[in-house]
């Protein structure tokens, strides 16, 4: 009986004994109170110049405010919740060059699609501006000092209540007096191989009356990276997540149009997909480059979508000819005669290019540096400073309404297809909402929804990034000749790594406890050895343990 | 300081050990030999009653009560006593009174006893740098085992080495004992 048993006990023993060294083994990995994922700051060089959060590593004790302006902070962590954080006192401390020793940003839940609804009610219009002053503050200058960002959660709003509850703002916490201990175990940033930025293209060509020589072409365009403090929270739903989706949804009605010899058009399609949107367009400069001169001049002219998912009531064409001019009267005619039957106008911005500037605010303006008629639609009223706009934190899915998307797709698609089927002026409805050419706005919510998903900082996607692919088959499914053009980032850039990193958060007794409990300890054990000498020996032994000592002292001497 | 904290919490759980040692007569008697064979004979029992445990009982699949397997429990908890008979009995020592005989089986058993469930844990926890109260309860906890140990010890060589017993004293002995050695069984139902 018990001989068939001893194997089997055995396994036993021995999964017992694994299952403890397990045990063991989770114990010493997850002994922080509690880890958290946080994003970090961009760290780039911009020709040399050091930007962004400089150091990755962070071990510190956790502050927040109000903290003494006169404090030295630069051995502790300033933990605030985005909406606490004194921008003067940031500007303050960047100026004058004063170190922390580290910035944790807590970004209110609500701009997370991760949360759902279930964050605590704020003023979104009011974290909008926050978080633009703030990202335009961190992205361009440079912090010595590791700054993360994190999304708000009980963990942190415990570690804020018990701060200010110890009230360590009137003297900060140091290793004697306990705390929270903020640590982040990342290795220092590397630099970057030099970005490679991916075009892609697709053609819907037009049909061909016999011996007709060269089509005429339209293209449209939509830069689909991002930019953003956070390079692994920007997303960019808006600029230009919007413009992408109103672009592959262009593309798959005119490719229901198109697949039909009846009803192909007079017009090659061009659908461009184009990178580097951030940096002067530096994408779209080397795509229209790549092009052959008799191509370059066969686009008729060219729309570029950006920023298509916020606008209200106006929609904005901007251009760098000057309104007069006749090529650019007749588009924004065509747009604004669909644009007076949906209900809304379309307004032309002009804006002169300074070729000798090297900023680039729109992507038309590098079609126009080509001789090529373009504009860009947006919901943007003003040209965006360079490195704004393009996929800030508050930039996401929730931002953007795909029902605006959606208007924005008929407008355009309804203005082409009155202009490539010549009904210009007609009052046809084209691509109707109960028709089979509708707007398909499942298809728009979820390319936002895949697009708000994925942060897409050009230095960070690499060339065979799933996304890349999956907008290659997004494109290749409604186009044709669908070509994919990798080329290297121009410009002083240097991106460094590590964007994403894990807090571990853990409460600390200070030295001072450890003193203290080492004091009760040792009276305990005294107290402990003195009774047993007594009730075990009898009072004068233990008074003779201390006596001998001195007596072989006088001894010796 | 998170060494420093290790080496509180190390004393608290070994301190009382090492004290009661040197503080009581068991120095001067130079008992350390019974201590030891104790210890020896604590990992013994504690590796058979591994094995009972593995192989009598079945992992709980739901948290309901079953006589059978809490019986197991508790017969499987009396090889503890088994061993400290053994210990208190069959080991021949050199001639040391049964007065320190037991006082020695004692505290070599809880010494073992915390060496076996406390250090390891002891050594990879309390040097982390979260601050946990969980060591400094688990020294407390080693402090009130020893008193455990060295109760059961006692009226172990009460039961089964004094030949001169008061009649009347003799059931209450038997039901302290019992109580003791099913005192692990009982604290796990609170």
């Amino acid at each position: 009986m018990a001989a068939p048993a001893t194997p089997e006990a055995f396994s036993l023993t021995y999964s017992m004994f694994s299952l403890l060294l397990i045990l063991f083994a989770c114990v010493e990995l997850g002994d922080a109170a509690s880890a958290v994922h946080v994003y970090r700051l961009i760290q780039y060089d911009l020709a040399g110049v050091p930007l962004g959060s400089r150091i990755s590593g962070l071990n510190h004790h956790a502050v927040s405010f109000p903290v003494d302006p006169d404090a030295d902070l630069s051995r502790s962590a300033l933990v605030v919740p985005l909406l606490d954080l004194d921008l003067s006192f940031l500007r303050d401390y960047i100026t004058n060059k004063k170190l922390l020793g580290g910035l944790v940003i807590l970004l209110p839940q609500k701009l997370s699609s991760k949360f759902g609804e279930f964050g605590k009610n704020v003023d979104l219009s009011r974290v909008k501006s926050v978080l633009h002053e703030l990202e335009d503050l961190l992205v361009h200058s440079e912090l010595p000092y590791p700054v993360y960002f994190a999304y708000e959660s009980s963990t942190f709003d415990n570690l804020l209540g018990d701060i200010r509850g110890n009230n360590f703002s009137t003297q900060p916490a140091t290793s004697t007096n306990g705390g929270y201990k903020l640590v982040i175990s990342a290795p220092e940033a590397k630099k970057l191989s030099p970005p490679t930025i991916s075009n892609f293209q697709g053609w819907l060509p037009g049909r061909k009356d016999g011996d007709s020589d060269q089509l005429p072409t339209i293209a449209i365009v939509a830069s689909y990276d991002t930019f953003g403090a956070a390079p692994s929270l920007s997303v960019g739903s808006d600029s230009n997540g919007s413009g992408v989706a109103a672009l592959l949804e262009i593309a798959r009605l005119f490719s229901r149009l198109y697949s039909n010899p009846k009803t192909r058009g007079k017009y090659n399609l061009l659908f461009g997909l184009t990178s580097g949107g951030p940096y002067n367009y530096n994408g779209t400069q080397k795509w229209l480059r790549s092009f052959d001169q008799r191509v370059r001049e066969g686009i008729d002219y060219a729309i570029c979508l950006n920023s298509v998912g916020t606008w209200e009531n106006d929609l904005w064409m901007h251009v760098s000819k000057p309104p007069e001019n006749v090529y650019i009267k007749e588009i924004h005619e065509g747009f604004s005669e669909v644009a007076k039957d949906m209900g809304f106008s379309i307004n032309v911005k002009h804006k002169k290019i300074n070729i000798s500037n090297p900023r680039v605010a729109w992507e038309h303006e590098q079609f126009s540096r080509f001789r090529v008629t373009a504009l860009t639609l947006s919901g943007l009223s003003a040209a965006p400073e360079f490195l704004q706009s393009t996929g800030n934190l508050h930039d996401t899915r929730k931002s953007v309404d795909e029902k605006v998307v959606v208007r924005t797709v008929k407008l355009v698609a309804e203005s082409l297809a009155r202009q490539i089927y010549g009904h210009k002026g007609k009052n046809i409805d084209i691509f109707a909402d109960s028709s089979s050419l509708a707007v398909n706005s499942h298809h728009i919510r979820s390319l936002l929804d895949l697009l708000s998903r994925t942060p897409r900082v050009a230095p960070f996607l690499s060339k065979n990034d799933p996304f890349l692919a999956a907008l290659k088959k997004e494109l290749s499914d409604h186009t044709v000749e669908v070509h994919v053009q990798n080329e290297l980032l121009d410009g002083a850039f240097t991106f460094y790594d590590s964007t994403e990193a894990t807090l571990n958060i853990y409460q600390v007794a200070g030295v001072t406890f450890d003193f203290l409990f080492l004091m009760v300890l040792g009276s305990y054990l005294i107290v402990l050895f003195s009774f047993l000498v007594i009730t075990t020996r009898g009072l004068d032994d233990l008074i003779n343990i201390f006596r001998r000592p001195t007596v072989r002292k006088s001894k010796s001497v | 300081m998170t060494l420093f904290h290790f080496v509180n919490c190390a004393l608290l759980t070994f301190g009382p050990h090492v004290v009661y040692y040197s503080a009581t007569p068991l120095s001067e008697y130079d008992t350390i030999g019974t201590c030891v064979k104790a210890a020896v004979v604590y990992l013994v029992t504690a590796l058979v009653k591994l094995v009972c445990l593995a192989t009598f009982l079945k992992v709980p699949e739901n948290e309901g009560f079953d006589p059978y397997q809490e019986l197991m429990k508790v017969l499987i908890g009396f090889i503890d006593v088994a061993g400290l008979y053994f210990a208190l009995t069959q080991l021949t020592h050199r001639n040391i009174s049964q007065n320190h005989k037991f006082q020695a089986v004692g505290l070599g058993w809880a010494f073992a006893d915390s060496v076996l469930h406390r250090l390891a844990p002891l050594w990879i926890g309390a040097r982390g740098l979260e601050f946990t109260w969980e060591f400094i309860f688990q020294g407390l906890e080693a402090n009130a085992n020893l008193v455990m140990t060295l109760s059961l010890a006692a009226l172990g060589s009460l039961m089964w080495l004094r030949k001169n017993k008061p009649r009347t004293l003799v059931p209450t002995i038997y039901v302290c004992a019992f109580l003791l050695a099913t005192m692990p069984s009982i604290t796990r139902f609170p």
